[in-house]
């Protein structure tokens, strides 16, 4: 059984404009006002049902309306879906509009995102043609076929006793049928697996899986209202203010700038706050240009930061200037991977071979593997014992908690509250009074919180 | 031989399940009729027999601690042959209840699709059921009456796999394969050369112009009159 059989499987839908062209086709069918069909004449087999691309086109201009250049488009895609496929040319799905033949593809070969084409399927198809035509398979044909023997061997068994019995049940039908089968069969692994090189019709974009834009709501029913409403309501009952509590006061309202002032880039004795999250994780304290001074500072007492120096070197080359690629490799080579190199980093022999390969052809990203390996150690082995380190806890002791400034009271008695101010919408139901009574109070007295 | 009759059963399994595929194939084109309907319901209640034997067969054998290592591998093999012929059925069960779903057979204004087949599959409901010939006995409206069965029976197949996988632990990727690629080709004496001949031929010129073919043959033929003359010409004279 594969992985993911049918009851582990997600419900699929149809593509929608596939849909659209399954109606299309059966519209097409209708005795009276369908396409009028002509017969198909081998050698010795007479086939019915058998249509010319003119046919198609002149049933498409009359159906809709439509000019002669949409409608061949529009015939073209049907063609290139595997509706309707050519009997004169079969590899080349193309709709012309003269008197080549064409003729409609049986509803289980229909192209369907609901039903993908399955690697089993292909490989008895694979099978069969290989049988029928005494291993003279297309090159690409070759390829799969060798290919799907490795990767699904352990059904292979199934796959050639399957082949053959497909092969002797179709020997039961007559000779016309036959040959429609065999057809049919082509065409649909012809639109299902496209010989290399040529578009796939069944390739959907990035964006086209997500199931809520290909899942269409036609009919506004009561249920999808609700839905809508529920949405809703519970989207107002979230919060969307971000509450930024300054405790020196937001600058922008109180024309204050200690804040800015405490938490600089650079600043003699950084805030608590700040020196607490560099325990969060590494990344903090990497991003942070204190914590980062701080960490060299510890690992020069390890004698490991030669690390941190070529991770920064590693940054530089990643987001620096392209013209000074090949300087920048040239001296992060020189100092830190040549082997007698002054400031050598430690890394395995594996990534080091890969770099040095790298290195020869130098590009933005040679370093990556080197510098994620060095970024790793640093993480798993320097900022544990950082964190534990006397160099941490003195800054942890030494940080400062910036004094709440005190603001001016119009009116003192009235408390502050700290809380993030709830969605407007919320009160309206409550009543206007409500609002009447906070208004005169709100309007002299700046908003303290954001 | 307990691996023999395993054999034989796996072999009628998948002789009908390849019935049953071609069968699907047919259903909302030109040659789906209640006859088919009627097949496709024979066939596959035919292939749950068939089923639930092999599974009895291979559960038994798996089960059983007194096999021998290689036959323990063979018999594994064949439980994942097994299975995968389950999965393929249980796929077409569900292809052929929503084509009926969407192709009723007595509704005026849905229309099949001309798919150019006229033949009926009587000769492959035949081969699958291991009879001489199929005799019809159901209502004008079984294509909307087996629907419903059709569901109750999926949904069997599938609470079966389900159990099978969960009480038989074969892990598949410690099967191989027998056949090497290519082991089709060696024993095609069965397939029949005069058929393959004719598709060949049909599909490299599938529609080439008759009149040219007979220009050819008259060309040709006037060719070997003219040289027959010619020499008799020379040897009387």
């Amino acid at each position: 059984m594969t992985i993911g059989g049918p009851r582990g499987r997600s419900p699929r839908l149809q593509m929608p404009c596939l849909r659209k062209m399954e109606k299309m086709i059966v519209s097409m069918q209708d005795p009276d006002m369908g396409i009028k069909m002509r017969n198909q004449r081998l050698l010795i087999t007479v086939i019915p049902h058998a249509m010319t691309g003119n046919d198609i086109v002149e049933w498409l201009i009359q159906k809709y309306g439509i000019s002669e250049e949409e409608s061949l488009h529009l015939g073209n895609l049907i063609v290139k879906h595997g509706y309707i496929y050519p009997l004169r040319d079969p590899r080349n799905l193309v709709l012309r509009a003269d008197e080549s033949p064409y003729r409609f593809q049986t509803p289980y070969f229909w192209t369907s995102t609901k039903w993908p084409a399955t690697e089993l399927d292909y490989a008895i198809y694979l099978a069969k043609k290989n049988i029928r035509k005494q291993g003279d398979l297309i090159e690409h044909e070759k390829d799969n076929y060798n290919l799907l023997h490795k990767r699904i061997n352990h059904t292979w068994d199934f796959v050639v006793m399957q082949a053959r019995e497909q092969l002797r049940a179709a020997k039961q039908r007559r000779k016309g049928d036959r040959i429609v089968i065999d057809c049919q069969e082509q065409a649909y692994w012809l639109v299902n697996r496209p010989p290399p090189g040529a578009p796939s019709v069944l390739e959907q974009g990035p964006e086209r899986r997500n199931s809520h834009t290909t899942r269409v709501q036609l009919t506004k029913n009561m249920d999808y209202y609700k839905r809508e409403i529920e949405y809703c309501r519970k989207a107002m009952a979230r919060t969307r203010v971000k509450s930024s509590i300054c405790l020196e006061g937001n600058p922008w309202i109180t024309d204050d700038t200690t804040y800015w002032a405490m938490n600089a880039p650079t600043v003699p004795t950084p805030t608590k706050l700040r020196v607490e999250r560099w325990g969060f994780n590494f990344s903090e304290l990497l991003m942070d240009p204190l914590g980062r001074a701080q960490l060299l500072e510890f690992l020069k007492k390890e004698f490991s930061a030669e690390n941190l120096s070529f991770w920064e070197a590693c940054e530089e080359l990643r987001y620096g200037e392209q013209s000074r690629i090949d300087e920048i490799v040239d001296s992060i080579y020189q100092q830190f991977l040549a082997p007698g190199a002054t400031r050598w980093v430690n890394i395995d022999s594996k990534t080091m071979e890969r770099t040095l390969e790298g290195i020869k052809t130098p590009h933005r990203y040679v370093m990556d593997d080197a510098q994620m390996h060095i970024y790793m150690l640093m993480k798993k082995d320097s900022y544990p014992r950082f964190l534990k380190s006397d160099l941490y806890k003195n800054l942890l002791a030494e940080a400062i908690i910036p004094p709440e400034t005190k603001k001016q009271r119009v009116f003192p008695f009235m408390r502050k509250q700290r809380h993030s101010s709830p969605s407007p919408a919320l009160l309206l139901p409550a009543g206007d009074s409500e609002e009447r009574s906070k208004s005169p109070a709100a309007a002299p007295v700046p908003e303290e919180e954001s | 031989m307990v691996k023999e009759e395993c054999k034989a059963l796996l072999d009628a399994l998948n002789k009908v399940t390849a019935c049953y595929r071609h069968m699907v194939l047919t259903i909302g084109g030109t040659s789906d009729s209640q006859n088919l309907r009627e097949e496709l319901k024979k066939t596959r209640q035919k292939a749950q027999e068939l089923a639930v034997a092999n599974r009895n067969k291979l559960t038994a054998v798996l089960k059983d601690k007194t096999v021998s290592k290689e036959d323990k591998a063979e018999f594994e093999r064949l439980w994942v042959i097994f299975s995968t012929c389950l999965e393929i059925l249980e796929i077409d069960m569900r292809r052929a209840l929503e084509l009926g779903h969407e192709f009723p057979l007595n509704v005026p204004k849905k229309h099949l699709i001309q798919t150019g087949m006229s033949g009926g599959t009587s000769g492959v409901a035949a081969r699958a059921m291991s009879v001489q010939n199929m005799k019809y006995e159901a209502e004008h409206n079984i294509d909307v009456v087996d629907l419903k069965d059709l569901e109750n029976e999926i949904n069997q197949v599938g609470e079966m796999m389900y159990e099978m996988e969960m009480k038989v632990n074969v892990p598949q990727w410690t099967v191989e394969a027998k056949q090497d690629p290519g082991a089709e080709l060696k024993s095609t004496i069965s397939v029949g050369a005069s058929s393959i001949g004719m598709i060949s031929v049909e599909e490299n010129k599938s529609f080439c112009d008759i009149s040219k073919v007979l220009a050819g043959i008259i060309f040709s033929a006037v060719l070997i009159i003219a040289i027959v003359l010619a020499v008799c010409v020379v040897k009387l004279s």
